[in-house]
C-alpha cells in the first residue's frame, strides 16, 4: 500500500478516536 | 479494548510513520491522542497478561498528559485490580500517586505510592523513582 495511504488510513483512525473519545493505537508489524 | 481503543495495523517501515514514531523492531505499539501524539510506546512481544495491562496503561497516560485524571485514574484502577502481578503495575502505582498530587494537591498520596511500591514491587525501578516521597 502506498505511503500516503498510510497517511490516510492514520488520519481516519485519529478521525475517528476523536469523534468517539477513544485512544488511538498503531500496531507496526513486520509483514514478511 | 475496542470500546476504548482505534487500531491501525502498519508495516514497520513505512514512512513517514516509521521515522516519526522512532520505529526500530517489530513489533512495536504506540499509543497516541486523537491528535497523534504519542504517550506510550512499547517494543517486543507481550503476552497477553502483559499486552492489556500495557495497553490501559497507555490509555491512563493519555488521559494523564492531558490533564485528565479522573479518566486516568479509571484506567490506572483497572490495571491495578485486574493485572496487579503484570510489569505495568507498578509504573500505574507511580502514576496513580502524581495523578491523586496533581489532581487533588495531596501530597500524601505520593508519599502512599512509594510505601505500596516499596512494599509490592521492591525490586521495581518505579519504587526507586519514588524513593524522594517517602520523606513527605
Amino acid at each position: 500500500m502506498a505511503t500516503v495511504m498510510w497517511e490516510t488510513e492514520l488520519e481516519k483512525a485519529l478521525k475517528r478516536a476523536k469523534a468517539e473519545n477513544k485512544t488511538a493505537l498503531i500496531f507496526f508489524h513486520n509483514p514478511a | 479494548m475496542n470500546n476504548n481503543i482505534v487500531s491501525l495495523k502498519v508495516p514497520f517501515d513505512i514512512q513517514p510513520l516509521s521515522t516519526e514514531f522512532n520505529v526500530k523492531w517489530t513489533p512495536t505499539l504506540v499509543t497516541v491522542d486523537s491528535d497523534g501524539k504519542e504517550h506510550h510506546h512499547t517494543v517486543g512481544f507481550l503476552s497477553p497478561e502483559e499486552l492489556i495491562p500495557s495497553l490501559l496503561l497507555g490509555m491512563a497516560k493519555v488521559h494523564f498528559d492531558l490533564n485528565q485524571f479522573p479518566e486516568a485514574l479509571a484506567f490506572i484502577e483497572k490495571v491495578l485490580a485486574d493485572f496487579p502481578k503484570s510489569g505495568s503495575a507498578a509504573e500505574a502505582i507511580f502514576l496513580r500517586g502524581v495523578s491523586i498530587f496533581k489532581s487533588a494537591n495531596n501530597p500524601k498520596a505520593l508519599k502512599d505510592a512509594y510505601e505500596q511500591l516499596q512494599a509490592q514491587y521492591p525490586e521495581s525501578d518505579w519504587t526507586k523513582r519514588a524513593y524522594p516521597y517517602r520523606l513527605l
